[in-house]
């Protein structure tokens, strides 16, 4: 069997200390410990983490699971008063695991990733990716009049957007990609699907792949250069924006283009009344709550996008319906399908992490949760039928084209029968 | 490309965010003053949420019972304190301005009375404070009363023990006792006050707790917990248990980090956005200059730099924890602007030879020195910059863990700063 060799935490810890930081200032104070949702989880938690890393216990560390069932969601910093940065420590642990000793659901989605052109972590190749999208439009084109125009571009050379596809709708529910595509043909956009380097999703980082992650990326941004885009933009997906954001400034990429979140475009669609949603719809008062994903808010863009997503949220459900969930923003728990961990074959402590976001969705009473994130999505139905909720999970474009009363019927599967009815 | 420039225009900015920090947000936005505020997690996780006036002069070793006569002695004894410093009745508005803007936004606080509370520490120990939360408000009370009453702690919960808090108070709260419970859900592992609290949000989980309390109190009537009741809507949960359980019910701090420190600064970060204020949390600022413009702040979060433009600013850095002060191995020194630090003449000095002395440790009192309208002042006593005012604990002439007064300074200081502020800005 293959050792995992060992890596020396404490000298790595101290060369990743932000400037003005130092471990002697850790005052043990457990606000890491307390915030995380993973503590506890296979008797580790941040703070043992460091502490075990300043007292040399560098094989325990390098051989702990735990590092797994971090999602790397970077709370512990930012609850830090000394802002230490544990995930970075946990990305250095993941990266040192042997391969065949990596969880290998999570190996296998970067295998994948890196299989064909498409950087599908599942497989999706680029003439079956055609085929989708042609084959899903032309049955729009057909059973919907009001959109027989509707249009799909695939490698529109110079078109403004590039935008990303998460390889769940092409590959298990192509209707799924539909909503999206009215949105672009209402608001009057100029974008362009890519054969290649289409999907959006990375798994190589969590892997701790560094090398994969890096390939992955060069691919996408080729693919982007290749169609002479302006904008990549990143549609409801979390950790793809941040894989691409992060890996631009840490592998020193020239990029030509704008990396933007669909989020930001929705607000600024609704504030120019390109997308003229209302809430006018939610005539019983249906609940709903917003998830912030981890990759876009509290680990990239912070509270700006925060606040896009609320505006949205607002708007698309009226005031008073919406309600957030305690902690938010920056602060918001990471559900526990980040960092890999829905592919990681962990269930028993993926659900255990996923417990604290369980609580803070039952505490808003919402009958939904909104979130622009597909590993949030799968994650927050998982434990919601676990832990025995009774709340959905939607994306924005199935809430956006049902207030536009534009919602196709087989464009409805995440909606309950409260949604259903009123559109009955 | 992956890093995009903010910049952000107010007329106030405040650096911190702590007590102090918040307070002058507070105190800000109620006189319409624009303001922005930036500083990272500090310390305000830290405290037990009780607010001190003052619960010591340091000369008398018994609790100080009325924190406005011995304002008066702190006068004569510590002239050069800024407590010692501000208008008794400045003080006064400024604890009322700032418990009732806490209260209205729903973290309930008992308004600042004539005397000073006798409340409870973790470990059972009483101590002197003017204002505590109303899910703490019934302990001193029962306590006082010496009803009977069962402190309730949980398997699993590190640094609460309620039979230590029994075996320090059983000497004069005769009909007190403990018990330990196993908190619903939370069966296994080392538990935290902070998970508790937001799982008490959850109404089951209320429910669940109040069934095992009755049994607890076992016809005692009283029952004293950790700080986990609730995190955003803390005096619905205290109530709502108390309805289900038929107790009397209250809270006791516990270590940190502490449920009511975060309370108040998750309800801060939400509250101050939507009047208007720009917050930028959990970013500490990395450069602070004086324009002709007027000051500049400038920090970067994750996603690139951040730029302030402000017409005046607010020091509420804080001490060493939370980087206002900086101490290497000879000297302490102020972090943003070097302005100068009253100081013990050598580090010899900085400790006396006994950790518990009476007299405290004169590295306390080292701090920035200001003029009465709280502006920072350098060694000659002249102004540094009159867009320039601090507040809290980074002021010198002050030992605020001895004297139990740091919410007070906090408080009152930032009440001063930001009335010399909004002179300045309306002129």
């Amino acid at each position: 069997m293959t050792d995992t060799p060992t890596i020396h935490f404490k000298e790595q810890a101290l060369a990743l200390l932000p400037a003005g930081a130092n471990f002697d200032a850790c005052l043990t104070c457990g606000l890491c410990s307390s915030g995380c949702p993973a503590s506890g989880i296979e008797n580790m938690d941040p703070r043992k983490f460091i502490r075990m890393a300043m007292l040399g216990m560098d094989r325990e560390l390098s051989t702990t699971p735990w590092v797994w069932c971090c999602t790397q969601c970077k709370r512990c910093q930012h609850v830090c008063p000394m802002s230490i940065d544990i995930s970075q420590l946990v990305f250095l642990a993941r990266s040192n695991w042997p391969r065949e000793l990596k969880p290998a659901g999570i190996v296998r989605s970067c295998e994948l990733i890196q299989a064909t052109d498409s950087t599908s972590a599942m497989g999706l190749p680029p003439e079956d990716f055609v085929f989708v999208v042609a084959d899903v439009l032309e049955e729009v084109r057909s059973s919907q009049p009001a959109f027989a125009h509707l249009q799909a571009p695939m490698d529109k050379k110079g078109a403004h957007f590039f935008v990303n596809q998460n390889s769940r709708e092409p590959m298990n529910e192509p209707d799924e990609m539909v909503p999206l595509w009215k949105i672009f043909d209402l608001v009057g956009a100029d974008w362009t699907y890519s054969s290649k380097g289409w999907a959006a999703e990375n798994f190589c980082m969590f892997a701790g792949d560094e090398t994969a992650w890096y390939e992955v990326i060069k691919k996408r941004v080729a693919a982007v250069e290749e169609l002479g885009c302006r904008v990549w933009l990143n549609t409801e997906c979390g950790h793809s924006y941040y894989t691409m954001w992060q890996a631009i400034s840490r592998f020193g990429l020239e990029v030509s283009f704008e990396l933007e979140s669909l989020i930001s475009y929705y607000a600024r669609w609704i504030r120019e009344g390109l997308l003229p949603v209302n809430s006018d719809w939610n005539r019983d008062g249906i609940k709903f709550t917003v998830q912030d994903p981890c990759m876009i808010v509290r680990k990239a863009y912070g509270e700006s996008i925060a606040e896009d997503m609320r505006f949205v949220v607002r708007t698309l459900v009226g005031e008073e319906n919406f309600i957030d969930m305690q902690p938010n923003r920056s602060a918001n728990y990471c559900c526990g399908g980040g960092g890999g961990f829905l592919q990681a074959g962990m269930t028993d402590h993926r659900r255990t992490y996923g417990k604290r976001k369980f609580d803070q969705i039952a505490a808003t009473g919402a009958a939904y949760v909104l979130t622009p994130c597909h590993n949030c999505h799968s994650q927050m139905e998982d434990i919601g039928h676990h832990y025995g909720g009774s709340y959905g999970v939607v994306h924005f474009w199935s809430l956006i084209c049902l207030s536009l009363g534009i919602l196709g019927e087989n464009e409805r599967t995440y909606l309950g029968p409260d949604l259903l009815a009123l559109l009955a | 490309m992956s890093a995009t420039a903010r910049d952000h225009w107010c007329d106030l900015a405040v650096i911190g965010s702590g007590i102090a920090g918040f307070a002058a947000s507070i105190f800000a936005t109620n006189r319409q003053i624009a303001t922005a505020q930036v500083g990272n997690t500090g310390a305000i996780a830290y405290t037990t949420g009780y607010l001190d006036l003052l619960g010591s002069l340091y000369a008398d070793p018994n609790p100080l019972v009325n924190p406005w006569q011995g304002l008066a002695h702190l006068r004569q004894e510590e002239p050069h304190h800024p407590l010692s410093r501000l208008p008794v009745e400045l003080i006064r508005q400024a604890f009322n301005e700032f418990t009732t803007f806490v209260t209205n936004a729903g973290i309930g606080y008992t308004p600042p009375g004539d005397e000073n509370i006798t409340a409870l520490t973790p470990v059972g120990t009483g101590k002197q404070t003017l204002c505590l939360p109303t899910t703490m408000a019934a302990g001193p009370l029962a306590l006082a009363a010496r009803r009977a009453a069962v402190i309730v702690d949980f398997k699993g919960l590190k640094g609460f023990s309620g039979r230590q808090v029994v075996a320090n108070l059983r000497h004069c709260w005769p009909e007190l006792c403990s018990a330990r419970l196993t908190f619903p859900g939370m069966a296994r592992g080392e538990i935290y006050p902070e998970v508790m609290a937001r799982a008490l949000e959850v109404a089951g989980t209320r429910r669940e707790l109040a069934d095992q309390l009755r049994q607890a109190a076992a016809g005692a009537g009283c029952v004293g917990l950790p700080a986990v009741l609730g995190m955003h809507h803390p005096d619905r949960v205290h109530q709502e248990l108390e309805e289900l359980s038929g107790l009397t019910i209250f809270e006791i701090p516990t270590m940190p980090p502490s449920v009511p420190g975060i309370r108040l600064r998750e309800m801060f970060e939400q509250l101050f956005p939507q009047r208007g204020l720009t917050l930028i949390p959990q970013q500490k600022v990395d450069r602070l200059s004086f324009t002709d413009d007027g000051p500049l702040l400038e920090l970067a979060d994750n996603y690139g730099p951040v730029t302030i433009r402000a017409k005046a600013v607010l020091l509420a850095t804080g001490r060493f924890l939370s980087g206002g002060l900086v101490a290497d191995r000879n000297r302490i020194s102020e972090s943003l602007l070097q302005l100068p630090v009253s100081q013990p003449a050598e580090r010899a000095e900085w400790y006396r030879q006994q950790y518990t002395d009476r007299r405290g440790h004169p590295i306390h009192r080292a701090g920035i020195e200001v003029d009465d309208s709280c502006r920072p002042v350098d060694r000659n006593g002249r102004v540094v910059d009159p867009r320039l005012f601090a507040a809290g604990v980074i002021l010198a002439h002050q030992d605020w863990i001895r004297g139990r007064c740091g919410a007070g300074i906090a408080i009152a200081t930032a009440f001063r700063a930001v009335a010399a502020a909004e002179q300045l800005l309306r002129r």
